[in-house]
């Protein structure tokens, strides 16, 4: 039976390093695709979902959005485009000199890391702080840059000149006299109109040195996409969708494009179960990404991102990193001490227990402790090694642990005690009380790790959603079309220029979205400060923006002083069209009780008792395969339950149950609770 | 859980992580609430964590050179004030806990309610662009420290959780920019609240007994880290010399001598400052807890990767220094350079010392001096009083293992620039040229780093005060690689440039330029 044709098809795609994930919407129902990545042309995975989801659910209108790590690895491959940074006469050097600190104290070894491109060049020409006209740009000197320019063989040209923000004049006489090159120019008063030369000229030059493979891979996916007359959309490190054509402009907007999608996928979930405060709590392989998010509001975005020791400063999710993830390498110090990480055994040769690698990691120690089941590894389809795990761990030096298993539960805690960091960082120390929200986990490894760490953080309530590892696809899926607008201004709280600088921004945001035939939400916040200071909050403009400036400022940093006057720093216009977001139908309520639950699954799963090992000792665990859980269900740790995408840990002490949405909801049970 | 459960080292990790992460959190509240630019754009600051002892147990990752000077500056408060519930001490006295004027150091109890004894302290500090003195910025040519600025032992500024106002009018009284000071110590109160508010969450979460617990083990690990590194390196005695140019006043230069006796059986290391010649007139005298830092320095950069950094560190390495020496100077002797000149240059010495001990570790000398530029006056924009201060960055030396780097700061700071942007929003300065200082870096199989060019124009009439060396000698080659360019201060004039020597103050008229090129770092091997 053929079937029907729907009006509109909205299809989500993350390309990760092993899986390409790929959600959409069947009549309300969410459907999970995974196809084995193609890491040497991401668009042959892409387009084949395209074709497979095609199929199954013919549609009018197909529009694919995808989560792309096609310039994150550029940047981290160093295969970028060869740049010309074009710069004012005598600060050639800025991206050199960068903020001219080195990154490691203690090491006479380890410097900064090279800047992008040392194919610089200088105009004179200045612009004042207040933006009045210095030295215009003559001429003759546009004419020596363009031919200086097209000798250097240079793929991609970066402008960032000083005070650019306060007058762009100069900057687009420079565009005007390099357009006859017909090379992707990057200019940083479109890109970044805010202060600090080094960090918006970093910026701008990693968008120029992005953008000539963003452009191509975005064309070849639209070639391919052409036939189902598809519109693709990427998503952006702010959280939001972006129209493929603005992300070919300005790819440095897609550095964190998956985990961004995690993020959103994250409050999606929260808020349809009811959930206000959230941590998430993302872990991979090599990394952990984790974020602290209300769901009543939109997703709090920074300015000052870094990505390999190079500065990002357009508006990233707040998302921390941590340097810790499944494969983080275990090692013993001259004086005894465990860690955990930073080193990773990456993708290759992974973890010993995946049949290549030698050393000990942080999944080897989850193996030897019963927490992955060698079995039930991706669904079963790559057994683990246990023997290679525990022979890795054997041949680290642990005699101050009292067995093997000791070393293994000491190795997990210090990973967790980084991971810990990562989550306080972005709680306790921004104020808020980690105990108050919920963690939410996912990613292939978070589940594992989720209830040991809400315990040392004193969460109550963790949740693990349906299929944790497609979790950016369907933040993908659900996330708005968004993007900012803003400019460095330096005004006094009561400037007649801000009723300048607001509409005119606005009208900016009106236009570009117009382009995306869409018509957005306009918010307006600025950044204040105390006049003097060089930091920012920032605040929703409204008339008690400032009394509300200085309240914030005493919860954030234990003191204000209302007698001191306020700067208002930068402007932003903030503007969103809302991707609509089905109703999600509730799955069908299961059993209430759960003993004989436990029984037939357990047969189920392993027909024989799993054991693992938790708190110095071993003991029998239940083991359940979550594909056969139904709302209503209750389980008692300890307990392990695989799926596909991730395995969870339920210790002792703790219970789960299912939701409606089926996510599995984990809490202290009420004796541990005392 | 327990609390008279044994410690494991993960656990110890742990809470190592934990104590790691109050004293960064305070370092980033002093940054986002200070108001001088070197604050909070060039973070000029440390802070950092003691236990009940006084024994430092978690530093942020800021300034080397307030290592091992921010415990002195502890036991200094300990030592003069009863700190009880709710006081803060304050301090910038070299010769009581500080280190040179501008560095002012806050110090508070962490109190356990119900307890009558301090559990811990929290501490930080910051460079101050200006405490008086004679010369606007008060890093100037002084000749005496009463000459140097506003001096202060260690005292109460906060009592019972009131500010003693009267102080602080004091103090205020006696710099050149008072509501810029007052908010750098505002953000240094507001840091240390949040330090010891952190303190006290981590009480309630490990218990007060496990914490100490896990501090004895993080002191007694760090000790064996260290030992482990004595134990490795070879027996012997290593001798060295290195000099700075002269201390502004007398143009002789002046030597540092330092011999390094290994004992790698008794895990132990004696490095010794006999030799080193006397205090002098100049500003450039350092103080014994300077000369310390340097040292810890120098041995935790032989420490593995992720070493727990306590105190401690220094247990199996005594350092001796002779009264009245440069390196260990008396009062009245002036100090402002000692900080930041001195401490380079004792660095320089050390490392001389042990490159033939440890050849395949020992890079060769880096820039040396960290071009301390002070500019004060009136701003003619706003009729104010401003005081600008900045370091420059210099070459790297080149090591065994690569080529030095350009435009990096070296061993004992590590503070960020001013941004362009930030300081022609700040200051009445113009901007003229900010870049890499070509070929400034040895020639050799391994190139030293190349320096900076930093040139201000002055927008305003404005005093200008430098601060800096190896302008005589040259930061040093190992291996018979090139040594590094000595740097060069130049007065831009219509028509004629004036060359400046390292150390001196002018008076300069709206117009003028000043143009620093900080020195190269040294080569590593001949090249071949």
């Amino acid at each position: 039976m053929l079937a029907p044709v729907i009006p509109h098809l909205s299809i989500a795609i993350d390309t990760g390093g092993t899986f390409t994930d790929c959600v959409y919407r069947n009549r309300g129902r969410i459907e999970v695709l995974k196809l084995p990545s193609t890491p040497d042309d991401p668009s042959r995975a892409i387009l084949e979902a395209v074709r497979r989801v095609c199929e199954l659910v013919p549609a009018r209108r197909v529009e694919v959005r995808h989560g792309t790590t096609v310039a994150t690895n550029a940047l981290l491959e160093r295969k970028g485009a060869r740049v010309a940074f074009v710069t004012t006469a005598g600060f050639e050097d800025t991206l050199a000199i960068a903020r001219q600190a080195r990154p490691n104290l203690y090491d006479w070894n380890q410097h900064r890391p090279a800047p992008i491109t040392s194919l610089t060049f200088g105009v004179p020409e200045r612009i004042a702080p207040d933006g009045s006209v210095l030295l215009a740009p003559s001429k003759s000197a546009l004419a020596n840059l363009r031919g200086a320019i097209n000798d250097s063989e240079a793929e991609s040209i970066a402008v960032s000149l000083l005070f650019s923000f306060a007058n762009s004049a100069h900057e687009q006489a420079v565009a005007e006299a390099l357009a006859s090159l017909r090379l992707p120019i990057s200019l940083s008063h479109q890109i970044l109109p805010e202060f600090r030369e080094y960090e918006r000229g970093s910026t701008v030059a990693l968008n120029a040195y992005l953008a000539p493979r963003m452009q191509s891979y975005i064309r070849a996916l639209e070639r391919g996409l052409e036939k189902r007359s598809a519109a693709l959309s990427i998503m952006q490190s702010s959280g939001g969708i972006l129209s493929a054509a603005s992300a070919a402009r300005e790819p440095v907007r897609t550095i964190l494009s998956g985990p961004a999608g995690g993020v959103i996928g994250a409050l999606s979930v929260a808020r349809i179960a009811g959930i206000d405060r959230i941590l998430t709590f993302d872990m991979g392989g090599t990394s952990t990404d984790v974020a602290l998010l209300d769901a009543n509001r939109e997703p709090p975005t920074t300015s000052e991102g870094q990505v390999e020791g190079l500065p990002v400063s357009i508006p990233m999710l707040d998302i921390h990193t941590a340097g810790a993830g499944g494969g983080s390498l275990a090692w013993m110090d001259s004086a005894g001490a465990l860690h955990a990480g930073p080193q990773s055994a990456g993708a290759d040769p992974g973890p010993a227990c995946y049949g290549r690698g030698e050393r000990a990691t942080v999944t080897d120690a989850n193996l030897v402790l019963g927490r992955l089941h060698p079995d039930y590894f991706l669904g079963g389809a790559m057994r683990l090694d246990e023997a290679r795990a525990h022979k890795a761990l054997s041949a680290i030096p642990h005699r101050s642990f009292a067995s093997l298993e000791h070393f293994a539960e000491g190795i997990i805690r210090v990973a967790n005690a980084r991971m810990e960091s990562a989550l306080r960082r972005v709680s306790v120390e921004r104020g808020f009380d980690p105990r108050t929200f919920t963690l939410l986990a996912f990613g292939g490894a978070g589940p594992l790790h989720a209830c040991a760490l809400a315990e040392s953080l004193g969460i109550r309530r963790v949740l693990i959603p349906a299929a944790p590892g497609a979790l950016s696809a369907l933040g993908i899926l659900d996330a708005d079309l968004r993007r900012e607008f803003s400019r460095t201004v330096m005004l006094a709280p009561a400037s007649p220029q801000i009723s300048e600088v607001f509409p005119a921004l606005e009208a900016e945001a009106r236009a570009a979205f117009a382009s995306e035939s869409a018509r957005p939400i306009l918010k307006r916040s600025a950044d204040l400060r105390y006049h003097g200071q060089g930091y920012e909050l920032r605040i929703d403009w409204s008339a008690d923006a400032f009394s509300r400036f200085h309240k914030l400022h005493e919860q954030t940093y234990g003191y204000s002083d209302a007698a001191r006057s306020v700067e208002i720093v930068t402007l932003r216009v903030q503007a969103i069209a809302r991707s609509p977001k089905p109703h999600v139908p509730q799955a069908k309520k299961g059993s209430e009780s759960c003993a004989p639950f436990i029984a037939q699954s357990h047969r189920a799963m392993s027909g024989n008792t799993h054991r693992i090992f938790e708190n110095g000792r071993w003991r029998k665990a239940a083991l359940y395969d979550r594909a056969q859980l139904a709302p209503g269900n209750r389980l008692t740790g300890p307990a392990v339950i695989a799926e596909l995408s991730a395995t969870t840990y339920l210790p002792t002490g703790w219970e789960a149950s299912i939701d409606a949405q089926s996510n599995l909801i984990l809490t202290p049970n009420a004796r541990s609770r005392q | 859980m327990t609390t008279n459960r044994q410690l494991d080292p993960a656990e110890i990790a742990v809470i190592g992580h934990a104590l790691h992460s109050v004293a960064v959190e305070m370092g980033a509240a002093l940054r986002r609430t200070s108001f001088s630019p070197n604050i909070k754009e060039r973070r000029d600051y440390s802070s950092a964590i003691f236990s009940a002892e006084g024994y430092l147990i978690a530093m942020g990752d800021d300034m080397p050179v307030h290592l091992g000077s921010m415990p002195m500056s502890v036991a200094a408060a300990l030592a003069d004030l009863r700190l009880m519930p709710g006081d803060v001490a304050l301090l910038n006295d070299p010769y009581r806990g500080g280190t040179h004027l501008p560095d002012i150091t806050m110090v508070a109890p962490v109190f356990i309610p119900g307890r009558r004894r301090a559990a811990f302290y929290v501490a930080n500090r910051a460079h101050h662009a200006d405490v008086g003195g004679m010369y606007p910025g008060s890093m100037g040519p002084c000749r005496e420290i009463a000459q140097e600025g506003i001096r202060i032992p260690p005292v109460k500024l906060m009592n019972s959780g009131k500010m003693d106002t009267q102080l602080l009018a004091t103090i205020l009284a006696n710099v050149r920019t008072p509501r810029e000071r007052e908010g750098d110590l505002t953000a240094q109160l507001g840091a240390c609240r949040i330090g010891a508010t952190r303190m006290l969450e981590l009480v309630d979460r490990f218990t007060h007994p496990r914490l100490v617990a896990a501090v004895a083990a993080m002191l007694s690990g760090s000790e064996r880290l260290m030992q482990n590194v004595l134990a490795s390196l070879p027996a012997g005695e290593w001798s060295a010399e290195d000099f700075l140019d002269d201390d502004g006043v007398i143009p002789d230069p002046i030597a540092i001598r330092v011999k390094i006796a290994t004992d790698p059986k008794r895990r132990r290391a004696t490095v010794d400052f006999a030799g080193t010649d006397p205090q002098v007139p100049g500003s450039i005298n350092a103080v014994y807890a300077i000369t310390w830092s340097a040292v810890f320095y120098v041995f935790r950069c032989l420490l593995p990767a992720e070493a727990i950094a306590t105190a401690a560190l220094m247990r199996p390495v005594n350092v001796l220094a002779p009264e009245g020496s440069i390196v260990n100077a008396r009062p009245p002797a002036a100090v402002a350079g000692g900080n930041v000149e001195t401490s380079q240059r004792i660095v320089d010495t050390l490392m001389r010392a042990l490159a033939p001990a440890i050849p395949d570790r020992i890079p060769a000398a880096s820039s040396g001096t960290m071009n301390n530029l002070t500019i004060g006056g009136i701003d003619p924009r706003s009729g104010q009083p401003f005081t600008y201060y900045e370091t420059i960055a210099g070459g790297l030396g080149a090591s065994p293992q690569s080529a030095g780097a350009s435009g990096h700061h070296a061993h004992m700071t590590n503070s960020l620039n001013t941004p362009v942007e930030a300081l022609e929003y700040a200051y009445p300065f113009r901007m003229i040229r900010y870049g890499i200082r070509p070929n400034s870096g040895g020639a050799g199989k391994h190139r030293g780093g190349d320096g900076l060019i930093r040139e201000i124009e002055l927008l305003g009439d404005a005093q200008v005060t430098l601060l800096a060396d190896r302008r005589a000698t040259s930061p040093w080659g190992l291996n018979g690689g090139a040594p590094g360019e000595k740097g060069k201060t130049l007065i831009v004039r219509s028509g004629e440039d004036e060359n400046l020597p390292g150390k001196c103050t002018r008076e300069l008229k709206r117009g003028t330029r000043i143009r620093i090129e900080s020195p190269g770092g040294g080569a590593w091997k001949t090249k071949s």
